[in-house]
C-alpha cells in the first residue's frame, strides 16, 4: 500500500501581494495536488500562483504549472524532486495589487 | 518492526510504538487548534495557534553537502517553524513554533512511561555563516489525563535567546498563575499549567512561570560547525505515572537530575480525554529565520504493574 499524507501547508494565512509558501520536503511521494483556497476576497480579487520546484529547499525555479482562481482550485504534479512550494501575486480585478487570506493543502502520495 | 537503530534505545517493557519515518508520518502531524468555533474557526484566539509551521518527512537534503540521510535509512520527521520570532519575554510570535503530536491512549496499569528520540537541530541554510543562535529552543512534553488531572510534563533546550547562547535544560514545574494569567490575560479555554510551550508568562532569559532550569542543565549539544550537519543525538524522559512526577532524563551522554518528587502543573481534568498520552515535539525560532528539528526514530514504552 502507498503512503499518503496531506499537509495543511498555509491555513488562513494573510499574504499582502506576493505569495509563497512554506518549503515543503516531499521526495518520498510521487505525486502531489495542490489544492488552493481563497478566503472571502474582495470582488474581482484573483490569485496567481506557479509551481516551483527546488535542489535544496531554497533556491526556486518555475515547474511549468500555473494556477488562477478567484475561489478555489487545484493543480497535479509529478516528477518534482525533493521540495516543492506555489510562488505568485494577488491581484485586483484592474490588476492592481491585492492582498489574500489563502489555504493550501498538499496532498502526497507515493 | 521497523529497521530503528536499537543500539541506542533503552526501552521499558512494553513498547508502545516504534516511529522510524522511512515508512511515513507514522501518526504524527502538525499540533492545531480545536475547529469548533462558528465558520470553523478555533477554539481560542488568545494567541495565534494556526499558523505554526507544517510538519514533514525529510531527507535532510542541503545545497552543498547533499542528501544527509536519517541515523537509519533515508528519512526522518522534520518539524519546522516559520520566519517568524518574538522577544524572549513576549507570547510566541505567529509562525515562530513548528509542534508535531502523535495522539495516543495510556495502556491499563501502566506506572512508567518513557519517550526516546533520536534529533538532531537545523536553521536553514539560506544565507551564508553560522546560524546556530537563531535557533531559541526546541523541546518534548507528553500531554496526559488520568480520573484526576491533566499535565504536561516536558523538558525544552534553551539554545539561544536573543541571538545570545543559552544552551541549558529546563522542565516544566507547577505555576501558581491564575487561568486568565497563564492565557496573556485572556478569559480562554485553557486551564493553567495546559500547553506550557506557549502559554504562562515569559522572562527575557528564556524561562516562563512554569518551567525550572535543571541545576547542572547546561549542556552544549551537536549543532556541529555548519548548518546542513546533523548528527543524530539520543533523548529519553521517563515519566512516573502513579506520583505524576519526573523519574530521568538523560540526552546525549549526559543524565539530568530532577528534584525528588518534580512534577509539572496539575491542572483539572478535562472532559473526555481521560486516559491522554499525547506526545508533541517542538521547535522555536529565535528571529525571523525558519529552523527545524528532526527526529528519527521515536520510541514510546511504558512498564505496568503495581509500583515497588
Amino acid at each position: 500500500m502507498k503512503t499518503f499524507y496531506t499537509s495543511v501547508v498555509e491555513l488562513r494565512q494573510p499574504f499582502d501581494h506576493a505569495i509563497e509558501t512554506h518549503p515543503y520536503e516531499c521526495g518520498w511521494a510521487d505525486e502531489a495536488i495542490f489544492f488552493v483556497e481563497l478566503h472571502d476576497p474582495e470582488p474581482g480579487t484573483a490569485v496567481e500562483l506557479r509551481v516551483q520546484v527546488s535542489p535544496d529547499g531554497i533556491r526556486w525555479i518555475d515547474e511549468g504549472t500555473v494556477l488562477t482562481t478567484t475561489s478555489t482550485t487545484f493543480a497535479r504534479v509529478s516528477h518534482f524532486g525533493g521540495f516543492l512550494r506555489l510562488a505568485g501575486t494577488a491581484r485586483q480585478a484592474d490588476g492592481g495589487a491585492a492582498s489574500a487570506t489563502v489555504s493550501v493543502r498538499l496532498a502526497l502520495k507515493g | 518492526m521497523t529497521s530503528f537503530p536499537s543500539g541506542f534505545f533503552d526501552p521499558l517493557p512494553r513498547i508502545l510504538v516504534a516511529d522510524d519515518f522511512d515508512h511515513g508520518m507514522s501518526g504524527w502531524l502538525d499540533l492545531r487548534p480545536n475547529f469548533v468555533a462558528p465558520g470553523f474557526r478555533e477554539h481560542s484566539s488568545d494567541i495565534d495557534l494556526i499558523h505554526w509551521g507544517p510538519t514533514m518527512l525529510s531527507s535532510a537534503t542541503f545545497a552543498f553537502g547533499g542528501t544527509h540521510g536519517s541515523a537509519s535509512g533515508t528519512y526522518s520527521l522534520k518539524i519546522s517553524s516559520r520566519a517568524a520570532a518574538a522577544p524572549a519575554d513576549q507570547p510566541p510570535a505567529a509562525g515562530s513554533m513548528g509542534l508535531a503530536i502523535k495522539r495516543l491512549a495510556v495502556p491499563g496499569d501502566a506506572r512508567r512511561l518513557r519517550i526516546e528520540a533520536l534529533l538532531a537541530y537545523k536553521v536553514e541554510q539560506d544565507r551564508p555563516g553560522l546560524g546556530v543562535d537563531d535557533l531559541r529552543a526546541f523541546g518534548m512534553f507528553v500531554d496526559l489525563q488520568d480520573d484526576e488531572h491533566r499535565y504536561m510534563p516536558g523538558v525544552r533546550y534553551v539554545n539561544a535567546v536573543g541571538g545570545e547562547a543559552v544552551r541549558r535544560w529546563q522542565y516544566y514545574s507547577p505555576t501558581d498563575a491564575t487561568d486568565e494569567e497563564w492565557s496573556y490575560g485572556a478569559d480562554g479555554w485553557h486551564k493553567a499549567g495546559v500547553d506550557p510551550q506557549w502559554f504562562g508568562e515569559r522572562g527575557p532569559d528564556g524561562s516562563t512561570v512554569a518551567t525550572t532550569w535543571f541545576e547542572d542543565g547546561e549542556q552544549h549539544l551537536i549543532y556541529n560547525e555548519s548548518d546542513d550537519k546533523l548528527n543524530w543525538t539520543p533523548f529519553s524522559l521517563t515519566v512516573d505515572l502513579v506520583n505524576r512526577s519526573y523519574e530521568e532524563f538523560r540526552v546525549g551522554g549526559r543524565s539530568f537530575r530532577f528534584p525528588d518528587g518534580a512534577h509539572p502543573t496539575l491542572a483539572p481534568a478535562y472532559n473526555d480525554i481521560e486516559g491522554l498520552l499525547n506526545p508533541v515535539f517542538f521547535v522555536e525560532a529565535d528571529t525571523d529565520r525558519r529552523v527545524s528539528l528532526f527526529l528519527d526514530s521515536v520510541l514510546i514504552s511504558v512498564e505496568r504493574g503495581e509500583a515497588a
